[in-house]
């Protein structure tokens, strides 16, 4: 299941939040927004919930145990356990095929390659019960002695598929503490409407210009075209992935939980290392906190630790070797920002962004094609064609002119470059507060209108 | 938050439908739950199937987001665009087992579907499929041909009656790449024919006829005009007289907005819908339908359906994709004509009452009876291929016309079953032209 559909919106969460609400026990909400997360998970893996639920009890013994032998070789050894086990289901599901194909390419191995499909999410709950685990240790967190809490933390549907990875210690106290809170209602309601207008209408339909512009062949592609179309899919991937993550933070606020922002305006960075601050922040915490810090930060062996966080984070987004060469793109770029940081300060702002902005988009291109020689043949047209720009272009170019003006609005950071005092961002505030609910309801059924188009199922000949 | 409240409220309480008209099928019903169909999935598929499809005020939501899109940005007049068609998705429903109980033992129907798919080219409010052709294929398909003429070994004449694709008359130079691919495959058929079949070049007599229109702008057939010039070459190609327009009845339906237009559902293809006129042979026929659903219970049919409009309006002629029609007319010469068709070759069917006594269309889509006994059992005279240049090309559609006369185990339907009764007891056959 997904937020973006009209099962979700329809059935799905009008129930849970009258299961939810229908109640003022703590206890009761948190056993009924598990068995919903369950259910949520099991829609769209109804054998790979039976994984999720094991790797919850598993780090569920793994926190009270390491909690039990705190400051013992026993802790330190459970923790490593726990490392070990996520990490391993990890590995064996989304890696396995990667793997037995490279070594098979040097020696050739006798047994057949793994063909398991990758459950979803395996990504984020891994490392959302790996961080639980590490943070017990540490002594920042209390082990959860309620299974079901800790089951909750686990499958928390709002963003069990597509993040925020969320810490333990953000819902902490929020896990037995929620009070009904309108202005919480509030603002997740209109924080998921506007995550779900990002997806259907800015995201899907730049997903519509890249199928168009780099799914259907390279032969007569311009080099305007092929920009365009890595453009888009720019445009496409932050409009997704923000979607998604406002939708996850206003889903908690709906039901009392409070996560941390995922994105903040990265395309108005200035920096590779300014955008990555501002892109899937709570990835980069992670990868901070639990292999940069620990490696020696910017102590000990600073270039390596970076070069080193940005390869797992590539491996991290998918196993083949393009995404090896993104995080090693990315890893370069941060080194040489580092080596020319007082040569960059001096530079005026407009010309870093514009330099990060040209990076970010040629970078999409090596995470779009997995085939090397795709990516080859398109990084030569983005370059170098010899053909002309379509007339059809220009077509999509005036037809989606008011679109574009409104990615563009959407992209700029108005909250940073206007002050709280300032007297438009004061003015649009006041009429923010007016009109909130019925902005709300606009955004929302114009998303439905659209759902329901997507839908639309037209055969040439009559099917009954 | 109350509209999600009242938007699953209203989704439990409304009736729900079975129907799409405009999408040709039928909509998702409740799926049962078994244990097999939740572990893989297609239960919870089946649920968001079923939502998706009996969402509320569904088809007017649909129409609003047209109006919506429309306002993404500017439009130009005389721009030019390519749309990218997704194919259809079968209905995933768990309690259906098939999804086409007329189709499920061919993928003949899948191949156009996929046909139509794609980039689309717009201009001016019509629509252009861009296919540059498939000369390879082609070949494979007047080996085909040639095969059947070895079989009948005189006794029948094969003869091949192919159009080009409509994007070989795209009204623009920069396209003209298409026209030149598309004759390269129509000459491989000619090429490749042998054993005395015969090619009519009906390209060639439609190229004589560019300034008429010869395609819908807003459907993927071609207009009763672009029919009968494949019907003239036809003629030519076997050595009959055409029957001019002027001595046929010319009907005209307004408003026909197409298989394209509920494709790319642009707006300027919705401001430019067709005029179907069609031309009724003055000639008396008594028509009879076989299938889709049982062969031995046949029904009376119509060279015409005159009731049929709107977005179904091209299924005035033959009245649609039956597996099998015979016509009879009053023309007393003995001749007797099989067309292999599918639906481009019903618009083309009808003018050959006025050569036939006997006329069966076979929708080769949909038969279940073996071409070869059918041929030597109603002593046919000539077997006319008369379909789309897309099923001419594609693998699964040439196949399937070869097992129809070759393939014993394709074929479920004997011949027995159709012996055509209905005609023998019905000495007077009335004129269609004053039905409906």
């Amino acid at each position: 299941m997904v937020f973006s559909s009209l099962t979700f919106l329809f059935l799905f969460l009008p129930l849970t939040l009258l299961f939810h609400y229908v109640t003022n026990s703590n206890i009761v909400r948190n056993l009924s927004l598990s068995l919903f997360s369950l259910i949520f998970y099991a829609w769209g893996e109804p054998i790979w919930v039976f994984l999720l639920l094991f790797s919850s009890f598993f780090d569920y013994g793994n926190g009270l145990l390491i909690e039990k032998f705190k400051g013992t070789v026993k802790a330190k050894l459970i923790l490593i356990l726990s490392i070990i086990g996520n990490l391993g289901i990890l590995i064996a599901f989304k890696y396995g095929g990667f793997i037995w194909e490279n070594i098979n390419y040097i020696i050739p191995l006798s047994f057949p390659k793994p063909t398991n499909t990758l459950p979803i999410g395996i990504s984020f709950y891994t490392f959302q019960t790996v961080s639980y685990t590490i943070d017990v240790y540490r002594g920042e967190v209390k082990a959860q002695k309620n299974v079901i809490n800790f089951l909750m933390f686990v499958s928390l549907f709002h963003q069990l598929v597509a993040g925020p990875i969320v810490r333990y210690q953000t819902i902490e106290t929020e896990m037995e503490n929620r009070r009904f809170d309108w202005e919480d209602i509030s603002s997740g309601v209109s924080r998921f409407c506007f995550g779900l207008f990002k997806k259907v209408i800015i995201a899907n339909i730049a997903g519509e210009l890249v199928n168009k512009y780099l799914e259907t062949g390279f032969n007569d592609l311009s080099s305007v075209e092929a920009w365009f179309g890595i453009m888009m899919f720019s445009v496409q991937i932050y409009f997704d992935f923000s979607g998604y993550s406002d939708m996850a933070i206003g889903l908690g606020r709906m039901f009392g939980f409070h996560y941390d922002e995922n994105f903040k305006h990265p395309y108005a960075a200035i920096s590779v290392a300014d955008f990555y601050r501002r892109w899937h922040i709570s990835l980069g915490k992670f990868f901070r906190d639990y292999v940069y810090i620990p490696m020696g930060g910017n102590r000990k062996h600073q270039l390596l630790n970076i070069m080193v966080v940005w390869l797992l984070t590539g491996l991290w987004h998918g196993a083949s070797w393009n995404f090896v060469l993104w995080g090693f793109y990315f890893g370069c770029f941060m080194i040489i920002e580092k080596l020319l940081e007082n040569i960059l300060n001096k530079t005026p702002k407009i010309i870093r962004h514009l330099y990060t902005l040209f990076l970010i988009i040629l970078s999409r291109s090596i995470f779009y094609f997995v085939d090397f020689s795709q990516l080859k043949l398109f990084i030569i047209k983005l370059f170098s064609s010899k053909s002309y720009v379509k007339e059809s272009f220009y077509s999509d170019l005036y037809e989606h002119l008011y679109w574009f003006i409104l990615v563009i609005l959407l992209c700029i950071p108005f909250d940073e470059l206007l002050s709280e005092k300032h007297p438009v961002r004061m003015s649009v505030n006041r009429v923010l507060k007016f009109s909130q609910p019925v902005l709300n309801l606009v955004l929302l059924l114009i998303c439905i209108v659209f759902l329901v188009d997507s839908t639309y199922n037209p055969f040439i000949y009559f099917r009954f | 938050m109350l509209s999600l409240f009242a938007g699953g409220f209203s989704f439990f309480i409304l009736p729900k439908k079975t129907i799409s008209v405009s999408e040709k099928r039928t909509l998702a019903s409740l799926p049962k739950l078994h244990w097999n169909s939740y572990v893989n999935g297609k239960w919870s598929d089946s649920i968001d199937q079923y939502v998706n499809d009996q969402s509320p005020f569904r088809f007017e939501l649909v129409k609003l987001a047209s109006s919506i899109n429309y306002y993404r940005g500017i439009h130009l007049a005389n721009r030019e665009k390519v749309m990218v068609v997704a194919k259809p998705q079968k209905p995933n429903n768990v309690n259906t087992v098939t999804s086409d109980s007329i189709s499920r033992k061919t993928n003949a129907v899948e191949v156009f579907e996929e046909a139509y798919s794609g980039n689309m080219l717009i201009i001016n409010g019509s629509v252009f499929t861009l296919n540059r052709g498939n000369p390879k294929m082609a070949a494979m398909f007047g080996k085909m041909l040639s095969k059947y003429a070895l079989e009948l070994n005189g006794k029948t004449r094969v003869i091949s009656c192919i159009p080009p694709l409509s994007c070989a008359y795209i009204p623009s130079a920069k396209y003209n790449d298409y026209k030149l691919k598309n004759r390269e495959t129509l000459l491989s058929i000619k090429q490749s024919l042998t054993n005395g079949a015969l090619f009519c070049d009906v390209q060639d007599e439609l190229n004589k006829h560019t300034d008429e229109k010869l395609f819908f702008s807003t459907d993927h057939h071609w207009t009763a005009r672009g029919a009968y010039y494949a019907y003239v070459a036809f003629c030519n190609g076997v050595g009959l007289e055409p029957v001019s327009l002027d001595k046929m009845e010319r009907r005209v339906k307004y408003d026909f907005l197409g298989s394209l237009y509920q494709l790319t559902r642009d707006k300027s293809v919705e401001n430019n819908p067709d005029s179907m006129e069609y031309f009724i042979p003055r000639v008396q026929t008594n028509a009879i339908h076989y299938g889709p659903s049982d062969y031995t219970k046949p029904l009376k049919g119509s060279l015409f359906c005159h009731g049929c409009s709107g977005g179904n309006s091209y299924s005035t002629f033959l009245c649609g994709d039956i597996p099998l029609v015979k016509i009879k007319t009053n023309i007393k010469n003995g001749k007797k004509v099989l067309v292999i068709k599918n639906s481009m070759g019903n618009a083309f069917t009808v003018y050959l009452v006025n050569h036939y006594e006997e006329v069966y269309a076979v929708d080769f889509r949909y038969a279940q009876h073996n071409l070869l006994t059918l041929i030597k059992q109603n002593a046919i005279n000539d077997m006319v291929f008369a379909l789309g240049l897309h099923g001419a090309m594609a693998y699964g559609t040439i196949q399937r016309m070869h097992d129809l006369g070759f393939n014993n185990e394709l074929v479920r339907k004997k011949d027995a079953a159709l012996k055509d009764t209905t005609l023998q007891n019905n000495p007077s056959p009335t004129f269609t032209s004053s039905s409906k």
